[in-house]
């Protein structure tokens, strides 16, 4: 049973997603129940197989009964086991918000467990050609959730987000080409082992493969400066798949271009080609840098998030391209701390827009009071986010340090400590206006009767969308506590993979 | 052993956040509650103090943080003159801010109570960290649940004060992460071990240094080094006792006390004086003491001239640390109660001056001593103390640094530098003591003493031209000089009376209370006994003794 849950962590949502389409015929509203159980159900599989990968090692699974590494094999590890436990709960968690945010078609939550079952394939998967089906996967749900909202600017948000995300999925398939050319393989077990004996690691094919594939994943994370569908995509959707989004999409492509560094390209690979390390480490810094900077500039809240994003995963790939087991450590606390604060905060932003109509950063001039407790829990996940400890934010960065210090890699330690600085530079601004100015919109007037409804659901604000942020400022910092077993866990996996 | 009192300490107001919160609408129970609470943690952290003399730790491990760290904290001696010290004060602080802030009728008084528990909690957590990871975490939350205490008025000053108190003390925050990285690379530790880390007498002396000067420039932000120190005087906005417990006492003396961690504890005089890091350290102290003394006589607002006034005695501490001797250790760090005393005393008197007569400025104050007897005869003692006058508890601890100073080779001008800011000291405090008795509002000197910057007359022009930008300069003073604001963000304009005496002369109020508030003039005069307590019979006050035992489980430190 237990080798078979990888599996079934993909099948389950895709057949969930295509119950609310049959059940259109009796009634429409059948979405959110049948979602609920559905993905009641992946989180109970996933934990059990995080569970079980951190008790007795990892777990694989041959597709269909064909061996590696001519059939599809899926592999889960202490960390793909982590992210795949993160997206079954951070997308239940949405769902508990989205029952009254809306949109409530059955279509959409058709496409939410679709997207729930490309991101977990994404996440489980052991071949390289696979990933790529669950990349377009992915990325087709995400364009049909951003596109659902009823304004103008969600369709052509979700354009943009749709010609970008496929040139990017599209130079990945283009890496995979080269690799299969050069290998003749496409597990990624496989690859690792025939990389370097088959083809030279500084090869021209090998290099221009992994140029593609990094280059294409990089889209999808949305690292500067290939960051421009995301602020739109992530403003303009509505307000549960902002929320939704934010937290998983770039999450798990970040955690694929991991899975590419370290179980495809290996370590030896960075080590033998220092120059796509620090290609890469040279570009998460600018991310982290011109992603603050941008977060910075905008006024609204929404694309301030999103630019903080940005820079954020700057933070996470630096983590993974020095490759050490500590900064690898760091970078995936901080991609699983990030997702929970990330989606928290757009969560919110979703609830302070509904109660009071505010958007801006002016807008939120005085909103502490209007609505108390999702102020606060904005202000503790800010807080978490700049790295204020004991939040779970702090903890990444620690990691992330140390491992940059280990390695000595001065410009990258200034970088990262600054980074702290940087965060504080946009989230103190909102913080300080939230509590401490003259509130700009007031009560009488907040939100006109006919204001424009981006996703076509009501305004009202249920409790449990304000348990979904406080349950999310309260995770931001109790994760905390569950990191030394995460750690625990990761070195399990890493050690052997980064040949430590 | 294992102990749970260390950890109650810091939980004990930190749980009474959410009580005081949800309280608001019943202003007594919540200053009860936070009178109770203040008496609950003094009570449990001086229960320790028997113990922590006769050599017992008192150890409580939260668990673990990462890899090799623990969140765990101690009480050892040093931890409990830092702990002692600030719970004691927040008893007298307590009582202070509720006669402050009800007879100001403050706004979001809740908020405030509620904030300074927090600070509280943070401050014991900083004393009580038994690593440098864990040091680092009270520090920065000590930092978050201060900020809504400096930017309580909400007036566009007290945000830019804000503002930059975020940007200083999270920059410095910043640097303390790093050398904490740094130690904790080099040394595989962090845990604070008297005489130092081992593992950092060994390491390559280029990277210690560099951590050295990471974390005393990240803790010297709150201690208000020079040139790391203008977030102080900016930070008066706040509510007085804010200005007092948190801004003379808990936070700046965090860092202080960061860098007493970090000379002491993590690496040792030993290899300090190996690595040579204690002269920079100290001849920075020097020069901020005498720079702050002198930028201080300038400062015509009261509460400025007293953060000038901290900025200069913090960097003795400093000084004291700094020179890695027996007996300037002992003084340095006898002067973080001794200052924290006389400086409480001297804010809880521009507050009381300030809720009564709504008068700030120095130049406005002559002849107050009718109105305000009892706080003037306090703000004397305090005043004298803080300039070393004997009786009072900067004499003991200046004693000591001085001797400390003389005692090492090139010491002299450390000492010379301490003698000299004494004399400054009196320059600034004396005029508004003799004025405030002896002189009237009608017929009195030019107050402040310098008015003009050395050597000039009227405004200084940066580049020296005549008035050709006179336009500007008007246009300037039309927006709220710093220095004219009083912590209700008003300034003080002309046409309105504000501050200063009211017409027809100050009253008579006599000596016996008239002059304001029981809840004001208690924790005032309790805050200068103290100070005469701790300046008479330093032993029995206990304070000395804790410092004794710090230097003396030091090893390699003559005395």
């Amino acid at each position: 049973m237990i080798e078979q849950i990888p599996v079934l962590l993909v099948v389950l949502p895709i057949v969930g997603g295509a119950v609310p389409l049959v059940a259109s015929l009796v009634s429409d509203r059948a979405g959110w129940p049948i979602a609920t159980l559905t993905l009641i159900g992946q989180v109970g599989l996933a934990g059990l197989l995080a569970w079980t990968v951190g008790t007795s090692g990892t777990v694989s699974y041959a597709v269909g009964g064909f061996a590696a590494p001519y059939g599809i094999e899926l592999v889960v590890d202490g960390l793909s086991g982590a992210v795949a436990l993160l997206v079954a709960v951070v997308s239940l968690g949405v769902l508990a918000y989205a029952r009254e945010a809306g949109p409530h078609s059955n279509s959409f939550y058709g496409l939410y467990l679709l997207l729930v079952a490309g991101l977990t394939g994404m996440t489980v998967t052991g071949d390289v050609f696979n990933l790529y089906v669950f990349l377009e996967i992915t990325g087709l749900a995400a364009y049909g959730l951003v596109a659902s909202g009823r304004d103008a600017s969600a369709a052509v948000a979700a354009l943009k987000y749709l010609i970008i995300g496929t040139v990017g999925a599209s130079l990945y398939l283009l890496g995979v080409g080269y690799l299969l050319a050069a290998t003749g393989t496409l597990n990624m077990a496989d690859l690792a082992t025939k990389l370097g004996e088959m083809a030279a690691y500084d090869s021209t094919l090998v290099l221009t493969a992994f140029g593609l594939m990094v280059g294409g994943l990089t889209v999808k994370v949305a690292l500067f400066p290939l960051h421009t569908w995301q602020p739109d995509a992530y403003a303009n959707a509505p307000d549960s798949v902002s929320a939704f989004i934010s937290a998983l999409v770039s999450t798990v492509s970040a955690y694929a271009l991991a899975r590419l560094l370290f179980s495809v390209f290996t370590a030896e690979f960075l080590t033998a080609v220092p120059v796509a390390r620090w290609a890469l480490v040279g570009l998460a810094c600018v991310s982290i840098v011109a992603g603050s900077a941008l977060a910075v500039s905008q006024n609204s809240v929404q694309r301030m998030l999103a630019y903080s994003s940005v820079s954020q995963f700057g933070l996470v790939i630096a983590g993974f391209a020095i490759a050490t087991p500590m900064a690898v450590v760091g970078a995936t606390v901080h991609l699983l701390g990030h997702a929970v604060m990330k989606g928290g905060l757009f969560a919110a932003t979703g609830i302070i827009e509904r109660e009071t109509g505010a958007t801006t950063i002016s807008g939120y001039a005085g909103m502490g009071s209007r609505v108390p407790l999702t102020a606060f829990s904005f202000s503790v996940l800010s807080l978490a986010m700049v790295g204020v400890p004991p939040a779970v934010g702090f903890v990444g960065k620690w990691y992330i340090v140390l491992g940059a210090v280990n390695a000595e890699i001065w410009p990258v330690v200034a970088v990262l400590l600054a980074s702290t600085l940087l965060t504080l530079a946009y989230f103190a601004r909102l913080v300080e206006r939230l509590y401490f100015a003259e509130a700009t919109i007031h009560a009488e007037e907040g939100v006109p009767e006919d204001a424009p409804v981006t996703d076509g659901s009501g305004q009202a604000v249920s409790f449990g969308m304000v348990a979904v942020v406080v349950l999310a400022a309260v995770l931001a910092v109790a994760l905390t506590a569950a990191v030394p077993a995460l750690e625990q866990v990761l070195e399990d996996t890493l050690l052997p993979i980064l040949n430590q | 052993m294992t102990e749970f009192r260390p950890i109650l300490a810091i939980l004990v107001s930190a749980v009474a956040i959410p009580v005081i919160l949800s309280l608001k609408g019943r202003p007594n129970l919540r200053e009860g509650v936070t009178l109770t609470v203040a008496f609950a943690k003094f009570a449990i952290i001086a229960s320790m103090v028997p113990g922590v003399l006769n050599g017992t730790e008192y150890e409580f491990v939260v668990g673990q943080f990462a890899t090799g760290i623990e969140l765990a904290f101690s009480v050892d001696p040093l931890g409990l003159l830092f702990g002692l010290l600030a719970s004691l004060l927040w008893i007298v602080t307590s009582f202070y801010s509720i006669g402050y802030m009800r007879g100001l009728d403050e706004h979001a008084q809740t908020r405030y109570f509620a904030s300074f528990a927090a600070s509280l909690a943070s401050a014991i957590g900083v004393a009580f960290a038994s690593n440098l990871l864990t040091l680092f975490v009270c520090y920065e939350l000590l930092t978050v649940s201060t900020y809504p205490l400096v930017t309580h008025d909400e007036t566009d000053e007290a945000r830019a004060a804000g503002r930059k108190y975020l940007a200083y003390t999270f920059g410095g925050g910043v640097a303390v992460l790093g050398g904490t990285v740094l130690v904790f690379v080099l040394a595989g530790t962090t845990a604070f071990t008297p005489g130092g880390l081992e593992g950092l007498a060994t390491a390559d002396p280029t990277l210690a240094r560099a951590a050295f000067a990471l974390l005393a420039a990240g803790f010297g932000v709150k201690a208000a080094l020079m040139p790391m120190h203008s977030w102080l005087p900016d930070a008066m906005v706040a509510p007085t006792p804010v200005s007092g417990l948190l801004h003379a006492v808990a936070v700046v003396k965090s860092g202080v006390f960061g860098i007493a961690r970090v000379v002491l504890d993590v690496f040792g005089t030993e290899t300090m004086a190996e690595l040579g890091v204690g002269l920079p350290l100290a001849a920075i102290a020097a020069f901020t003491l005498l720079t702050a003394s002198i930028i201080a006589l300038r400062q015509d607002n009261l509460k400025r001239r007293l953060a000038y006034s901290t900025i200069s005695q913090l960097s003795y501490i400093v000084l004291g640390l700094g020179l890695l001797h027996g007996q300037a250790l002992t003084g340095g760090l006898l002067h973080i109660p001794a200052h924290a005393f006389m400086k409480l005393t001297l804010f809880f008197c521009a507050g009381a001056i300030h809720v009564e007569t709504h008068t700030d400025d120095i130049s406005d104050m002559a002849g107050i001593g009718t109105r305000m007897p009892l706080t003037m005869a306090a703000f004397a003692v305090a005043a004298a103390g803080m300039a070393g006058i004997p009786l009072v508890a900067g004499f003991v601890s200046k004693w000591y640094l001085v001797i400390g100073a003389l005692s090492l080779d090139g010491g002299l001008i450390f000492a010379a530098a301490l003698l000299v800011s004494g004399v400054l000291n009196i320059a600034y405090f004396w005029p508004i003591v003799y004025q405030a008795y002896f002189e009237s509002p009608e017929d009195h000197d030019q107050k402040p003493l310098l008015e003009a910057p050395l050597g000039g007359r009227g405004d200084v022009r940066a580049d020296g031209g005549s008035d050709d930008d006179a336009h500007d300069h008007a246009d300037e003073s039309a927006v709220p000089d710093p220095q004219h604001v009083d912590h209700l963000g008003m300034h003080r304009e002309d046409h309105e009376h504000h501050g200063g005496p009211p017409e027809g002369g100050w009253d008579d109020r006599g000596w016996r209370g008239g002059e304001s508030t029981w809840f004001m003039l208690g924790p005032i005069l309790t805050a200068a006994t103290l100070s005469l307590l701790l300046g008479t019979m330093p032993y029995t006050a206990v304070f000395l003794r804790i410092v004794d035992t710090i230097v003396g489980n030091l090893p390699g430190v003559g005395v």
